[in-house]
């Protein structure tokens, strides 16, 4: 009891790690989703679309105002009572919905955010040759506002890892999930979670590093 | 990643057609794999007297059983929501639950009881529960017996979603209460430093619930009578002696 079980805990790494690829598909598929929606929110609101410009507030401040965990159970379970052939969405789509939705609210802001800080000075550089739009934003704005973002992404994405092991309330058997069913069958609790904990911390490192990687790329410019 | 994707476009475009899907598949069960001994995982093996009883059940029906684990303040919302049929996770008859969805007849029936860290002498019954810290299972229905107690504003109710018997033996809360039969478990097969005080204080019942409409009514019938063979021709006791040695299944 007072000394950690080891071999019961190297018995479970093979275990848990078949469940790591749907927590990383889930997290993955919801950021990449997130990121295409927030890009359209961010652009909607710097370009103050008339009408989608105030639905896109409206969303962020939902989205953003309200627990993930309260927006899984709307989706999940509230949808279903509302229209009945929306049972069709099993857990895994409503995590990834849930996900995709919470965060890009968040993301659609630091990517504003990025945009916006670009000096007027280079827009109006831009415009003085003689860019469209498009070439102002793809060739002048974009890339210095991606190496803004990058790092309030990078975190966005290690949060959305982590946000995931909400969804065994949903009945998705992720690597949170797994891991208490085991801790329930054994007992080992200290064992079980740090085991799980070990394993997030593992991927979220990689990430760290590979943002480190992308950092040093986009900052090529701004060395000497 | 792919998969996950076509899935996602594949469920929006079934959203029109789904009423007209067949009904006859696995018959879908809800657990929450973290009941011990009824319903647990031990290297992803899912295991416990309740799956037991469920495949017997299966097999009797002529069914495949689909299980469907998630937490347990998540399972009456898939079974209002028509993602399983039923579920087995020791589901106590309440009048409250039964305002809302059918019973099937009982297969277990026990009491509550009260479990506290070894060598506590301050709690040895329900009476001394006042102003102590009890723990019990969110949305379980010992949080409901203990509110029913003539002193209930005296006693800290602290829900769980899990790890109550770990937060007892840890001292963070004075005891737990939870069925005699699991907590009796427990206590023998688990490194935790736990006992049981006192006797039972209440009788329970539990039973699996069906939504009340017409096709959960009909699947309410059909387990009826499987469960009645099961229980004529002695499989629920053997089930329920290798896992607690005793016939939990008779009142």
């Amino acid at each position: 009891m007072d000394v950690l079980n080891v071999d019961y805990m190297l018995g479970l790494v093979p275990v848990l790690l078949t469940y790591l690829p749907l927590t990383l598909q889930l997290a993955g598929v919801g950021m990449v989703l997130a990121l295409i929606l927030a890009c359209l929110f961010a652009v909607v609101r710097v370009l103050r679309i008339p009408v989608l410009n105030q639905l896109t507030i409206v969303f962020i401040s939902f989205f953003r105002g309200t627990p993930l965990l309260v927006q899984l159970f709307l989706f999940y379970y509230g949808l279903p009572q509302l229209v009945s052939a929306l049972t069709v969405i099993d857990g895994i789509t409503a995590t990834i919905m849930g996900l995709t939705m919470h965060f890009s609210a968040y993301m659609a802001e630091s990517i504003r955010a990025a945009i916006v800080g670009v000096d007027r000075s280079q827009t109006e550089a831009a415009l003085s040759i003689g860019m469209t739009n498009g070439q102002l934003m793809r060739r002048i704005v974009l890339p210095q506002a991606t190496r803004v973002a990058l790092p309030t992404l990078m975190n966005y994405f290690i949060d959305m890892i982590k946000a995931t092991s909400l969804a065994f309330t949903l009945g998705v058997t992720e690597l949170m999930g797994a891991t208490q069913k085991e801790a329930a069958g054994s007992f080992l609790y200290f064992e079980a979670f740090i085991v799980a904990a070990i394993m997030y911390w593992i991927v979220v490192e990689m990430l760290s590093k590979l943002q480190h990687y992308l950092e040093i790329r986009l900052n090529k410019a701004y060395s000497r | 990643m792919k998969t996950l994707l076509i899935n996602t476009l594949l469920t929006i475009s079934l959203l029109a057609s789904a009423p007209l899907l067949a009904q006859e598949g696995p018959l879908r069960v809800g657990m929450s794999g973290q009941y011990f001994p009824f319903t647990f995982v031990e290297q992803d093996e899912l295991k416990g007297f309740d799956v037991d009883v469920m495949n017997a059940i299966g097999e009797e029906m002529g069914r495949e059983i689909q299980y469907e684990t998630a937490n347990f303040s998540g399972l009456f919302g898939m079974l209002e929501s028509g993602r399983i049929d039923t579920v087995a996770n020791q589901i106590t008859i309440t009048e409250e639950r039964q305002k809302a969805y059918i019973f099937s007849d009982p297969y277990v029936y026990d009491g509550a009881q009260v479990v506290t860290k070894k060598g506590n002498t301050e709690v040895e019954s329900v009476e001394d529960l006042k102003g102590k810290t009890v723990a019990v299972n969110l949305g379980s229905n010992f949080e409901a017996l203990l509110r029913e107690l003539p002193y209930a504003d005296q006693i800290d109710i602290k829900t769980y979603e899990s790890n109550l018997e770990r937060d007892t033996a840890l001292g963070r809360v004075d005891a737990f209460v939870m069925d005699r039969v699991s907590a009796s478990q427990i206590i023998k097969e688990k490194p935790l430093p736990l006992e049981l005080a006192g006797p039972t204080f209440s009788q329970i019942t539990n039973a699996y619930p069906f939504r009340d409409t017409e096709a959960g009514r009909a699947l309410r019938d059909e387990v009826n009578q499987a469960l009645a063979t099961l229980r004529d021709n002695g499989t629920l006791a053997s089930i329920s002696e290798k896992w607690f040695g005793t016939d939990i299944t008779q009142p």
